[in-house]
């Protein structure tokens, strides 16, 4: 299916990111991490951050709050034939637990490629901008999710 | 920390990763799709059993990155996904600086990076950018 045309016009408010220590800890404890920046309030403020400091891809999991404003669920790809291709993370400052960051989605680019196997492969970029409360830039997210030709499955038997 | 052009980043081998990981990084990271978590769900999709979440190969390789610099002193991280991680597979996290630039008189080590199963396939790769002081 082509992307939406709708989804491009589309203006996706604004809204609200605080990391909290209790969520930077599991997100490091399910990665096996064990720098004491990411666990320890006193180790971090020694390592010179004001507080626990958040692993660098930590702001994934803002992804699921507030799935109307994430731009994925309206770009009318089929799950199926979707596929994360490419993940960036650009760091202007720390972001550290108790920020209270705002944080803006944009679709960044869009293009279109022949598959492989023929049909056409769509490429969207979502590029996703944290600030903080002076809203100085803390952190850019770019996230290309690809839509395939066709389903794996099917790909694979052609 | 110091590196020269061309010099290796130290190596990180991982615990083998576990179905529980799996689990555990869905809550912490809010991606619940089911074929990280659920093998019959997994199976469904034409796989042989769960996988792990590709963002989760990035964020070892952003432990690679804060370990082989300080942690906050990453510019860039940026990845692309190749492979898939099943649960057992032992992830070597590896990678070279490839040049040294100098920004307004500050040092930053551009990177290349990868995160390696088991068999030698290369499941993540992408370059890092950190400052060196």
């Amino acid at each position: 299916m082509p992307l939406d045309p709708a989804v491009l016009e589309r203006e996706f408010p604004e809204f609200e990111f605080i990391p909290e220590r209790g969520k930077i800890r599991e997100f490091a404890l399910a990665l096996g991490l064990e720098d004491p920046v990411h666990f320890d309030v006193e180790a971090a403020r020694a390592a010179g951050f004001d507080d626990l400091l958040a692993p660098p891809t930590f702001t994934r999991q803002f992804w699921h709050e507030n799935e109307e404003n994430d731009p994925m669920v309206h770009l009318g790809y089929d799950p199926k034939r979707r596929l994360h291709g490419e993940q960036e993370f650009e760091y202007h400052k720390p972001l550290v637990a108790g920020m209270a960051l705002r944080g803006r989605n944009v679709i960044a680019s869009t293009r279109e490629k022949e598959g492989r196997r023929g049909g056409k492969m769509t490429f969207v970029v979502i590029e996703t901008r944290f600030t903080d409360e002076n809203g100085e830039l803390v952190q850019v997210a770019r996230r290309t999710l690809i839509e395939t030709a066709a389903p794996p499955k099917e790909a694979e038997k052609e | 920390m110091t590196y020269k052009a061309g010099g290796p980043l130290p190596e990180i081998v991982k615990a083998p990763v576990t179905k529980v990981q799996f689990v555990m990084y869905a809550g912490a990271s809010g991606d619940f799709n089911p074929i990280h978590t659920d093998d019959e769900a997994a199976r469904e999709r034409g796989l042989s059993g769960v996988i792990a979440h590709g963002m989760l190969s990035m964020a070892f390789l952003g432990q690679l990155a804060e370990s082989a610099f300080e942690a906050g002193s990453v510019r860039k991280l940026e990845v692309n996904f190749r492979g898939m991680i099943s649960p057992g597979d032992v992830i070597t996290l590896r990678g070279h600086v490839a040049e040294i630039l100098d920004v307004d008189g500050r040092p930053l080590a551009r990177c290349e990076i990868e995160a390696v199963n088991g068999k030698g396939d290369v499941v993540t790769k992408g370059t890092v950018e950190a400052w060196m002081g």
